[in-house]
């Protein structure tokens, strides 16, 4: 494997991040929903209130990744056109989602109706409001959470959904799509860092808002148990 | 004050037993050859290993006289007789008997008077927390020397007699193993001063993760994971047998963790100034699997801190994988077969797929 990200900045703020991710990991592994996936102890109707629950975040995901392009100015120009498409690509995602929940018997009313959860609240507020600042280098971050969490998805918890809800693959649709572009998406997202790493008080932004995003998420996961 | 492993030793049982050889000696489980073997055996690269049972599947030696014998080596090589030692910090995963402690057996298998006794109960990293135990005892000045031994008699959980017990099915997660397991015993005498040409430790450290991950590797459970009573929640042992809670499993799916891991630790260690990349001359890490050599060392690479092919040293493919004695046999055969100079510094590793704890350890060679 070469090494993808070249800059002495770029890498450590690399070093940093996959700490953050696997700190994120390790968190991930404490949520009761996710510890019961893994024991196999997931029924059908928890992974419908999955999809519920996220498929709020997938929408405002689409929205803060759009503002954050419109929020570099001309000198990061490039970052923007890398960052535009990426929301181009991905901003309907959730239509998928919607058709993943019909598949796995929920009624498509049920969830076009669903309101945030907590988690997706504090999630969306943080992200738009750094997405609204000028040049949010610092959204890399974000962005290496939550594209992590799409290979997660597509690696690990679509088979297992599966597995523990005898489903064929026909409902788990949205999470292994995520799958399909990783290396891609990957060497983009080092592209990105080298460009937006260029000195550390940016390296200690980007590897704060991976943290925040990072527990936030799991907030958004640990509440799809709560229900108000 | 500094702590220094002044002698080392081994003890592998029997002759080297090649890829060929291994199922004629564990046994064709309901007379079947193995359908997982070679995919494993190519996987985990190893070429050659030990046993301490033979084709009958006697016992040819127990596990404190395995660990006795690894100790008897590092002794006769150092400055120190028996009466002089002071501390026996031992470490398996299974002793030959459940009580008592397998320190307290190896220690009168050993002969040893008054000493200081630990036993560390774990997988792969128990030998890391003994040797912990004893460098901290050392550093705290309560003894002078310490002797610690790892040994693992695993194959006499491979016996397909093993298996047919636990009924007709054969699952991936519970042959796993047997593919990647086999004997042996290592020792290291520390000392709170230098002999020689020896090693000093610099640090050890370890980072546990089980509170967020689940069991990977275990002996105690049934194959079936919907049932969570362990092998003595039975009304005898042989319904625990029966029900597969005897068996040694892998969790594989959750294996991969081990990587992320482990460089999570390294990265950890370098953020904290105590390892840096640059300085390391020697990379001795108890990898389970040539498989998963490949995976830490792209991710090292990835993340910036790779450390050259070269200095990476490994005898898992000659004396297979060892468990907890695995790093001690290691660096062992190090220290007598590879040229270090005095002030290489030497990097240590052992992640535990157990519940997921990794150990670290830096050496410096040094000359008294």
């Amino acid at each position: 494997m070469t090494e993808q990200v070249l800059s002495p900045q770029g890498q450590q703020c690399l070093q940093a991040l996959m700490r953050v991710w696997f700190e994120f990991e390790r968190q991930l592994g404490r949520v009761p929903l996710l510890q019961r996936l893994d024991r196999g102890q997931f029924s059908k109707a928890d992974y419908c209130q999955l999809l519920i629950n996220w498929r709020q975040q997938v929408i405002e995901g689409s929205r803060w990744i759009s503002r954050c392009a419109s929020s570099f100015d001309r000198d990061y120009s490039d970052v923007r056109s890398v960052i535009i498409g990426h929301a181009r690509e991905e901003h309907r995602d959730y239509e998928m989602l919607e058709q993943d929940y019909v598949a796995a018997g929920g009624a498509l009313t049920d969830i076009q109706k669903a309101a945030r959860n907590i988690g997706t609240e504090a999630l969306h507020g943080f992200l738009m409001y750094r997405a609204s600042q000028s040049n949010p280098v610092d959204l890399v971050g974000a962005m290496w959470i939550i594209e992590g969490l799409g290979q997660k998805m597509a690696s690990d918890w679509a088979a297992q959904i599966d597995k523990s809800t005898g489903g064929d693959g026909s409902f788990t649709r949205f999470m292994r799509y995520h799958g399909a572009n990783d290396d891609d998406h990957l060497q983009k997202l080092y592209q990105l860092l080298d460009r937006l790493c260029q000195n550390p008080s940016q390296l200690a932004a980007i590897v704060r808002t991976a943290r925040v995003t990072a527990r936030l998420y799991c907030l958004q996961l640990e509440e799809v148990d709560n229900e108000y | 004050m500094s702590v220094f492993i002044t002698c080392s030793g081994h003890f592998l049982p029997g002759p080297p037993i090649t890829n060929d050889q291994m199922e004629p000696l564990l046994g064709l489980v309901h007379g079947k050859p193995s359908r997982l073997k070679r995919r494993i055996l190519q996987s985990n690269g190893i070429k050659t290993r030990h046993y301490a049972i033979d084709a009958n599947h006697n016992t040819t030696i127990s596990n404190a006289g395995m660990a006795a014998k690894a100790a008897e080596h590092c002794l006769s090589e150092s400055f120190l007789g028996k009466r002089q030692i002071k501390m026996l910090s031992a470490a398996t995963s299974q002793g030959d008997v459940v009580l008592p402690g397998f320190g307290s057996m190896l220690q009168a298998e050993l002969g040893l008077s008054d000493i200081e006794l630990h036993s560390s109960h774990g997988i792969c990293s128990s030998s890391m927390m003994a040797l912990k135990a004893a460098y901290t005892n050392l550093l705290a000045g309560e003894q002078t020397n310490a002797l610690v031994v790892a040994s693992e008699l695993t194959s006499r959980l491979f016996k397909a007699s093993r298996y047919e017990a636990a009924g007709s099915e054969l699952d991936f997660n519970a042959e796993f193993l047997r593919w990647m397991l086999s004997d042996g015993a290592g020792a290291l005498l520390l000392e709170n001063q230098p002999r020689g040409k020896c090693f000093r430790v610099d640090w050890i450290r370890s980072f546990s993760h089980a509170d967020a991950y689940p069991v990977c590797m275990s002996v105690g459970y049934p194959g079936n994971s919907s049932d969570s009573r362990s092998w003595q929640d039975y009304a005898t042992y042989a319904e625990a047998e029966a029900a597969g809670a005897l068996l040694i499993r892998q969790d594989v799916r959750l294996l991969e963790n081990i990587v992320k891991l482990g460089v999570d630790g390294y990265l950890r260690l370098i953020s904290e100034g105590r390892v840096q990349p640059a300085q390391v001359d020697h990379v001795l890490c108890h990898y389970s699997s040539h498989y998963f050599r490949g995976k830490i060392f792209d991710m090292m690479q990835r993340a910036g801190v790779g450390i050259a092919e070269d200095k990476w040293y490994s005898n898992l493919y000659s004396r297979g994988n060892t468990g907890c004695a695995s790093i001690f046999i290691m660096l062992d055969e190090f220290r007598r077969s590879q040229p270090h100079q005095v002030g290489d510094t030497i990097l240590c590793m052992v992640p535990e797929s157990g519940r997921f704890n990794n150990a670290y350890m830096q050496l410096t060679v040094v000359e008294a």
